[in-house]
Formats: structure tokens, C-alpha cells, sequence
């Protein structure tokens, strides 16, 4: 069970971001975009956490938010679903893709796996240019309409998003992805399912051997990290009004794994903070022109040279706001 | 269809050089090298400028090339491997911190030789016309270096006491430890020879297909797929890892214009690690 | 030993705020008011040149406004401030930065960014933000009505592609040709305008599907399929200056006899330095750099831009106009154009000027009511330019219209 303190800090943080941050920045567009994007990539690198937890290196995410962003925009622009109904059916999509994948790449480890999921987002690239019929190839999905109302017998219960102002109805779309997500994560992390995927990081042919479905358990966990990246490309392309194959790429799936692991891969909430810190940073050194890239990547590099393991290991004392999910020294079985 | 094949050896023998660093680094550290294509990329910009823009001969170059590499890896396994290896709970986290390596080196290529393709005159020129078949001298050139430096490497690691360090480091860094084996120091020479032959590649390859800021992450992912084709960690397997892929190009390109060739070499990957999961040479989860 | 540790956190801590403070604080103030002009495009990574040509250009530009007092807009002279951001080709940092030069810095005007992904994922910015941004991007879609907001920079390789064939055809007899493209989104898209382009004009196109992948260094595979076609002319769609050099060179080592073009502005010292000889006769899209054709005062630009960039870059010639006639449009529509988008929108249609580039003193004005129903397109001049011995030599100039 948390304890009252770090109840509290959620609490705090909660009312921060939900009342106070948008209130602040009601009339600053950029940085409620900034933050917006922030909140989504935390979700996207969310799924690669998970993936993390089970012992496995994800440099694929990416592949899943394009699959994602791919189902939405066809769903939108040649079925004519709502986008409420389209982004859970984009993570679907995904999560069904990464079954599909999963099944035999996730018998690899380490490296292997590591490598061939590094290949998957330019698998998922040539393959949205290669088949035109479905997703107009080069071209791209373009002019998709921005999310619209939800009614409920003559009651609004999401306004049409070009009638208000949409920054701020994307970083509210975005503020409850967030914690919806990671309330669903903590929650799976401390229940029966997540005991079981933490036995897989630790030692997988041991709990193989006290009866556990470890393939089943793998594939479960991967297609949950996925549905993640699909939900996030979806919004995204919402956001964007149009979809290219090259809409998220190798870079776009390296980063989701700093994110992951610079937040530190042993808490639950280490993804919000890894990409929070990462992606504000590039953003506001941005002056530094030529100089921004090779800045950041010292920011980072010193980081894992100071922090090994993750911003979230500088704990001060008595706040548990980090769920430590990994104490153990786990050295990939 | 001699020209398929002649071009798939030309490709091969270029990637079999490529990936050898990459997996010579993985063997003694356990590391997946990410900044390996961006030490190609160094190394392609030092030829160019002690060759191309100084005029020095090109072997003058290769040397400049091959002792600036040295000095990097040394410094990436002084400064930063040897540190997150030791703090780290997680394994993985060498690979993250040299995905960092890679952009820091990139974007200091980037500012130090600029944003241009650059490139060097052919070492020598004409073309040598076998029936149907086209083989550019130069590109032999390259060719016939790639295989002497390939072989020297194999040599120094057979039969050199260094060479016999490395590979026992490789098999088991704890025993080697115990047998007397400087870890450290080993692991550092490992590293250096390992950035020594990523910018080496880049010099040699300078001459035929020049180099730019942002061929790196291009590198690196044919070099991972070389790898997975062959076995993390296994040299030989790193060569034919290249061999293979150099011929499926080739044989894409020809068979598959229409931009299917990776997609096809991909899904092919995949279906192949799912039967193979260490890849044709390598020990079981390397 | 935890005191060390802490302590060097904490340097660490404060060496980022500090590099963070630097990267905010602005420069000393002038005399003059400044305008804000934002560059959004790709400077880093593998196509780095394309954003850092358009970066160098405006700021080469502003320096000699900026130095010569300033540019007069409705009596008062301003100071030109280029105020650029890398997007690495991501369509969510090129929204972000968007943003930011719209929102954050007050920016009406911005030129960039330079693919179809990242310039129609800031559709939405530009249009809701009232700004006016020039992409170097090829889609139609982003310069026809309902879009008013993006106008294109450059000659598109639908413009440009034609054009060429047709004098090819005429002047040395092409019969056939063979296309091949990176297989990326922009590359394609230009094949597919190209073939369309060489169908119409009758010629028999022997290769219209044919790609490789970025990051390709060895073009014998892709090159050995095109030139055993034995077609009159291989046209490399839109093909990044990196590569171009390479596949000719390829080409002529298997024993190429035919032509080669592309639609794609090039560089002159990145072909004479890889491909050498290979790349003579080579036909493709210039500026306004070669010495036939310049003015006196293209010819200082090119000295600023080298002081900027550090090498004069020969694609910098086609990507010399969009500051030039953002500024002087500007200027016609008075002070008020300057906030207000819908003054300079409405100007664009009978705006004209001289082009200060070019000896010849044409016109620059808006274009592409052919191509887009309305006038989104910058008047660059088409300037089709030869490789022959280390340089450009201009074999003819046309126009869009």
C-alpha cells in the first residue's frame, strides 16, 4: 500500500497538472503544446517500460505508434469512425500487430531482441509506402478532421474540438491518457499479473519451471506495450491532421527507450519523468542552434554517467512517490 | 547476372569490414556498439581531409584515421563504458549511454566538418571489363585492402598474445581475470580496436562512396542486421553476416525494384531469428 | 563518498541550468525595431543541408540588410532577426518549434520547413497561429485552396521535370528513360509527377519503379539494373545531393553512355569532388549562382553566405528568394502586413519585383495559379544548369508560367 505521504505528493501533483499548469498557460499555446507532447510520448514510452519489466530492450515502439496513427487516420478519413471511437481501435490494431510479431521474436533476448526491434519501425515505414491501396503510400492521409463532439442524449459530454480552443482541449485529451495510463500501470505492476512478468525480468526459465505460461505472459505484456504506442500515434496524427510513412521513425523509437531508462527502468512512473526532463531540455535549448544536439547529448550522457539508474534513484527520503518495481541486480538470465 | 554477383561480393566485402568492429566490441564487453556508424563516419571525414584536402597519400591517411578512432574508443571506454558497467543494475544501460555516444559524435561531425557530402577521388582510376561484367580498379582496390585488413584482423586475434587475451576476455571475463588477464586494460584495447576498425571502414570506403554527417544511424543498422544474420559476437559470423546481406541487395535490387527489397530483407529476419534465434554462428542469447 | 556523489549531482544540475540560461538570454539590443523572421526546418542528421542551407541563406541576407541600416517598411527601418529551429525532419518537433515561432516569439513569417511530413503537420499551426510559412515541401495539397497559408519556395519537380525532358527530347534526341528514387515519401511522389511528366511527352519509359533506401553507399545493385535497360536518359528523382554523385559515378563505371538529370538542385564541389569526370553532362536545377546569369549583387550575397556557412553551397542559389520576397512583399503591403497575414495574402497577387539575383532584371513575383489554383508559389527562376568540369554551366532559363 502507498503511504499517506506519497499520496499526498500525488495528490499535489495531480491538482499541478490538471488545475494550476493549464491555468498558468490558458494563452500559451507553445508550452501547453510542449507539455501536451510530453505527456504523450510518456504514455508511448510507457509501453516500452513494460516491455523493459519483462526483460526485454524495445527499440520498436515507434513501428506500433505509426500502426497506430495509420489505423486512426483510415479509420477517420475511409470508414468515417469518430476519432473516439478510432484511437482505442488504433491501439488495438496495434496490440494485434505485435501478437502477431511477438509470438516469434519475443523467444529472443538481449541484443537479438534488442536488433530486431530496432528494424521493425523501418518494417512498418516501407510497409505503409509499399501497400497504397490502404494506407495512399508516399502521399500520406492528409485534411483529417480534428476530433468532434461527443453527445449524450443532448448533453455534451466532449465539445467538437475545432469549436474550442483546441490547445487546450489536446492537453486535457492528453493530461487523462497520462493518468489513465499510469494508474492502469501501477495498478499491473502490483497485482498477480505484474509479480508474474517481474519473475520473467528476473529468471524466466525458473518460473517457466514452477508452471508459469511464460510465451503467454510475454506476448500479453508486449501487446499491452503496444496498444500504448498505437493510442499515442493515434493522437498524434489527431493532433497533426495528417499521417506519413515517415510520421515516427528509428530516431522517434531510440528515443522512447532513453525516455524509458533515463526516468529509470525500476519505477513505474519512470517514463514521465525521463521524457519530461528529455523532451523539455531539447526543447528549451533550442538557442543554442548547431549546438543544441551536441549539448543535449552531453545532458544525457552525463545523466546515465551520474544517475545509472534513472533520475527517479536521487530519492529523498521518506517520499515514495517512485514505486520501486526492481530493487534486484538483474542481469538478463 | 555475372554483375549481380560481382556486385553482391563488392557489397559484401564492404559490410563483412563494417560489421567487424561491431562485433568485436560486443564479444569482449557485452556492449551493442549504437555510435558504430558514427565512428565510421569520423573515421570517412579524417581520410578525407588528410587525403582529400591535404594531399598526404591515402595509407597516410588510413594511419590518421585508424590513430584518431583509437584515441575514441579509448575515451568512450575510459570516460564512459567503464563507469556505467560498473554502476549500472541494468546491462542494458551501455547500450543506451553509447546511443548517446552516437548522437554526441554526430553532432560534433555535424560542427566540425559540416553539413556537405564529401568525398575523395578514386585511389586509381579505369574500369576492368570482364564479358558482361563491370569491376571499377578502385573499387578492387578496396576490395583487396577490406580482405588484407580482415585477414590481419583474424591473424593479430589468433596468434598474438594480445589476440589470445581478447578472445579468452571474450569467453569469460571472470576466468580471464583469474588467469592474470588485465581486464581493464584489455577491455580498453578491445574497445580501441573495435572504434579502430569502424573508422577504418569509413576511410577505405571514403574513396568509393564518400561519407556525410548522417550516414551513421544508416551504418549501424546494417551492421545490426549483418549481425543478427550471422551471431552477435562471432566474427566469422559477422563476415558472412555481411556476405549474405551484401547478396540479397544485390539480388533485391534486381529481382524487387520497386522498394520491397528491405521489407522482404526484414520480414525475412524476422522469420529467420524466430527459427535461429542466435543467428547462424552465434552461442545460444549471446 | 555519498558527499562527493551529491556534490558533483549538484554541479551537474547547475552546469544544465546554466547552459539552459545561456540558451535563453538574447543577444544586445539595436537601434532599429526588429522583425522576427522564423526558419523551421531539418539541420541535423542525415539531411541536415536542406534546413542549414535555408538557415544560412536568411541569415547571410539579414547581415546585410542589418548592416546597411536596417529595411524600411512604411517609412521605419527594422533589423532583420532570423530566428531558426531544428525540426530533424520529426513532424512533432516541427510542431513544437511552429508553435514556438508563432506563439512565443510573435512570428508571422517562416520559411521551411522542407519534407511533405513535417510541412503538413504544421498545416494546423500555421493556419490557426495566422501566419505564413514557404515550404520546400512538393505536395500539392499544402499550396491548393482550402490552404492559403504555405507558399512553395522552389520549382517543383512536376515544374521542372517536363521542362527538361522535353528540351532532352528535342535537343539531343531522347527516346527513352529510366527513373529511379530514394524510397522516401518526397523521392517517390516526385518519380510518380516525373513519369506522368515523360508519358505525356511520348517518350518510352523503360523504368518507373525503381528505388533505394537512404543510407545506401554501395549504388552498383540499384545502378546495374538501370543502366542494363540501356535507356537515353536516367532521371534521379528527387535525389539528395549526397547521393547523386555516387549513382552517376556508378553509372558511368558500368559502362553508362546515356544522359542523366534530376529536378533537384545540386552542388557543384560535391560532384566534382566524389563523382569527378563521371559527373559531366550531368543536368539539374540551379539557383542563381552560375556566372552567366548572376548580378553583381548575387555575387556579394554568395561572399556573406560563405562568412555564415563557411563554404558557398551552390543549392543556397535556389533558396535565396524566399527572404527577399517575404520582405518586400511586406514592405508593399505596408506596416500593418507585418501582424496581420491577410494584408500580405492579399497582396500576392499583383505583387512584383525586380529580381536583385539574376543580370537579366525578370521579374519576381508569385506564381502556380497553373499548379494550385492560386498564387502559392515563389517565381524562381528555372535554371537549368550542365556539370562540366568542376562547374555549372547554365544551359537555359525558364519559367513556371
Amino acid at each position: 500500500m502507498p503511504n499517506q505521504r506519497s499520496l499526498i505528493a500525488v495528490g499535489v501533483a495531480l491538482v499541478i497538472y490538471l488545475i494550476v499548469l493549464p491555468a498558468l498557460l490558458a494563452d500559451k499555446p507553445y508550452f501547453l503544446g510542449v507539455l501536451t507532447t510530453a505527456s504523450v510520448l510518456s504514455v508511448i514510452a510507457a509501453g516500452v517500460w513494460l516491455t523493459f519489466f519483462i526483460g526485454r530492450i524495445n527499440i520498436g515502439q515507434g513501428a506500433f505508434a505509426l500502426v497506430g496513427g495509420y489505423a486512426a487516420a483510415i479509420l477517420m478519413t475511409k470508414l468515417g469512425f469518430s476519432f473516439w471511437i478510432a484511437m482505442p481501435l488504433a491501439g488495438l490494431t496495434a496490440a494485434l500487430v505485435s501478437i502477431v510479431i511477438g509470438i516469434p521474436i519475443l523467444r529472443l533476448r538481449g541484443v537479438y531482441f534488442a536488433m530486431i526491434s530496432l528494424s521493425l519501425t523501418e518494417t512498418a515505414r516501407l510497409s505503409a509506402q509499399s501497400f497504397r491501396s490502404v494506407t495512399e503510400g508516399a502521399k500520406g492521409i492528409v485534411n483529417i478532421p480534428l476530433p468532434g463532439a461527443v453527445e449524450i442524449f443532448g448533453f455534451t459530454l466532449i465539445p467538437d474540438f475545432s469549436t474550442v480552443d483546441k490547445h487546450l482541449a489536446f492537453y486535457f485529451l492528453a493530461a487523462i491518457l497520462l493518468i489513465a495510463t499510469f494508474a492502469a500501470m501501477y495498478r499491473l505492476v502490483n497485482s498477480r499479473i505484474g509479480w508474474l512478468f517481474k519473475s520473467l525480468q528476473q529468471n524466466e526459465e525458473l518460473a517457466s519451471s514452477v508452471g508459469v505460461d511464460i510465451a503467454r505472459l510475454r506476448v500479453i505484456a508486449y501487446a499491452i506495450s503496444s496498444f500504448l504506442g498505437g493510442i499515442g500515434g493515434a493522437f498524434f496524427v489527431a493532433a497533426q491532421q495528417s499521417v506519413y510513412p515517415a510520421s515516427f521513425q528509428i530516431q522517434d523509437s531510440i528515443y522512447f527507450m532513453l525516455y524509458t531508462f533515463l526516468g529509470g527502468l525500476g519505477y513505474v512512473f519512470g517514463p514521465i519523468v525521463g521524457t519530461f526532463v528529455l523532451f523539455l531540455s531539447f526543447e528549451f535549448l533550442h538557442g543554442l542552434n548547431e549546438y543544441q544536439p551536441l549539448i543535449y547529448s552531453i545532458i544525457m550522457i552525463a545523466l546515465m554517467l551520474w544517475l545509472p539508474n534513472g533520475l527517479l534513484s536521487i530519492r529523498l527520503p521518506g517520499w515514495g512517490l517512485g514505486t520501486k518495481a526492481n530493487p534486484e541486480r538483474a542481469r538478463g538470465a | 547476372m555475372e554483375q549481380v554477383i560481382i556486385n553482391g561480393i563488392y557489397s559484401g566485402m564492404q559490410y563483412a569490414l563494417i560489421a567487424l568492429g561491431l562485433t568485436l566490441i560486443f564479444a569482449l564487453m557485452g556492449v551493442l556498439n549504437f555510435a558504430h556508424g558514427q565512428m565510421y563516419v569520423l573515421g570517412g571525414f579524417v581520410t578525407y581531409y588528410v587525403y582529400g584536402v591535404m594531399g598526404l597519400p591515402f595509407v597516410v591517411g588510413l594511419a590518421a584515421t585508424a590513430a584518431t578512432l583509437a584515441l575514441v574508443g579509448v575515451f568512450f571506454e575510459f570516460v564512459i563504458f567503464r563507469r556505467v558497467l560498473k554502476l549500472s543494475v541494468r546491462e542494458e544501460s551501455t547500450m543506451l549511454v553509447a546511443a548517446g555516444g552516437a548522437l554526441f559524435l554526430e553532432s560534433l561531425v555535424l560542427i566540425i566538418f559540416g553539413e556537405k557530402h564529401r568525398g575523395v577521388p578514386s585511389v586509381i582510376s579505369g574500369v576492368w571489363k570482364v564479358g558482361d561484367a563491370y569491376m571499377p580498379y578502385g573499387r578492387l582496390l578496396v576490395v583487396a585492402m577490406s580482405a588484407l585488413l580482415i585477414g590481419g584482423f583474424i591473424l593479430f586475434m589468433q596468434y598474438t598474445r594480445q589476440g589470445r587475451a581478447l578472445r579468452a576476455l571474450a569467453q569469460d571475463r571472470e576466468a580471464a581475470q583469474i588467469q592474470g588477464v588485465n581486464v581493464d586494460n584489455y577491455s580498453m584495447l578491445g574497445f580501441a580496436i573495435g572504434a579502430t576498425l569502424a573508422g577504418l571502414a569509413g576511410g577505405l570506403l571514403v574513396s568509393i562512396s564518400g561519407v556525410n554527417s548522417g550516414l551513421g544511424t544508416w551504418i549501424s543498422i546494417k551492421a545490426f542486421i549483418m549481425v543478427m544474420i550471422g551471431g552477435a559476437g562471432v566474427v566469422p559470423g559477422a563476415i558472412i553476416g555481411g556476405f549474405i546481406l551484401g547478396m540479397l541487395e544485390s539480388v533485391g535490387y534486381t529481382v524487387l525494384p520497386g522498394g520491397e527489397t528491405y521489407l522482404v530483407i526484414f520480414v525475412a529476419l524476422i522469420a529467420f531469428l524466430a527459427i535461429r534465434p542466435q543467428g547462424l554462428m552465434g552461442k545460444p542469447w549471446g | 563518498m555519498l558527499k562527493r556523489k551529491s556534490l558533483m549531482r549538484s554541479a551537474a544540475i547547475a552546469g544544465i541550468a546554466l547552459v539552459a540560461g545561456l540558451a535563453v538570454g538574447d543577444g544586445a539590443m539595436a537601434a532599429n525595431e526588429k522583425l522576427k523572421i522564423g526558419v523551421l526546418g531539418v539541420m541535423s542528421g542525415p539531411a541536415a543541408s536542406w534546413g542549414l542551407v535555408n538557415r544560412y541563406c536568411a541569415e547571410a541576407r539579414a547581415n546585410m540588410i542589418n548592416e546597411a541600416g536596417g529595411f524600411e517598411i512604411g517609412g521605419k527601418k527594422y533589423d532583420i532577426e532570423i530566428v531558426s529551429i531544428d525540426d530533424r525532419n520529426d513532424p512533432k518537433l516541427a510542431v513544437s518549434g511552429a508553435e514556438r515561432l508563432v506563439y512565443e516569439d510573435g512570428i508571422r513569417y517562416i520559411i521551411g520547413p522542407n519534407i511533405d511530413t513535417t510541412a503538413a503537420a504544421i498545416v494546423p499551426v500555421i493556419e490557426k497561429g495566422g501566419a505564413m510559412n514557404i515550404p520546400y515541401a512538393f505536395s500539392k495539397d499544402l499550396y491548393s485552396p482550402p490552404r492559403s497559408h504555405s507558399i512553395l519556395g522552389m520549382i517543383a519537380s512536376y515544374q521542372a521535370g517536363p521542362v527538361i525532358y522535353k528540351y532532352l527530347q528535342e535537343k539531343e534526341g531522347v527516346k527513352s528513360v529510366a527513373f529511379v528514387a530514394r524510397n522516401e515519401s518526397d523521392s517517390l511522389n516526385q518519380r510518380e509527377e516525373g513519369v506522368a511528366a515523360a508519358e505525356a511527352l511520348g517518350l518510352d519509359v523503360l523504368a518507373s519503379k525503381d528505388t533505394y533506401e537512404a543510407g545506401t553507399t554501395d549504388f552498383f545493385p540499384v545502378m546495374s539494373r538501370l543502366v542494363g535497360l540501356k535507356p537515353d536518359l536516367i532521371v534521379l528523382s528527387g535525389v539528395a545531393p549526397s547521393d547523386a554523385p555516387l549513382m552517376l559515378k556508378t553509372a558511368r563505371e558500368l559502362g553508362f553512355q546515356g544522359l542523366m538529370s534530376t529536378e533537384t538542385a545540386q552542388d557543384a564541389k560535391i560532384l566534382s569532388e566524389v563523382a569527378g569526370d563521371a559527373a559531366n553532362g550531368f543536368i539539374s536545377v540551379g539557383g542563381a549562382s552560375t556566372p552567366e546569369i548572376r548580378s553583381e549583387f548575387m555575387e556579394t550575397f554568395s561572399k556573406r553566405y560563405e562568412e555564415v556557412a563557411g563554404e558557398w553551397n551552390d543549392e543556397a542559389g535556389t533558396k535565396v528568394y524566399a527572404l527577399e520576397i517575404l520582405l518586400n512583399t511586406i514592405k508593399t503591403a505596408g506596416p500593418e502586413a507585418i501582424e496581420d497575414v491577410s494584408k500580405f495574402k492579399a497582396q500576392m497577387d499583383a505583387f512584383k519585383m525586380t529580381n536583385p539575383f539574376l543580370k537579366d532584371g525578370r521579374d519576381l513575383h508569385f506564381v502556380g495559379a497553373g499548379f494550385f489554383d492560386q498564387k502559392r508559389q515563389i517565381s524562381v527562376p528555372m535554371v537549368v544548369n550542365v556539370f562540366k568540369d568542376g562547374e555549372f554551366e547554365t544551359l537555359f532559363v525558364g519559367s513556371v508560367d
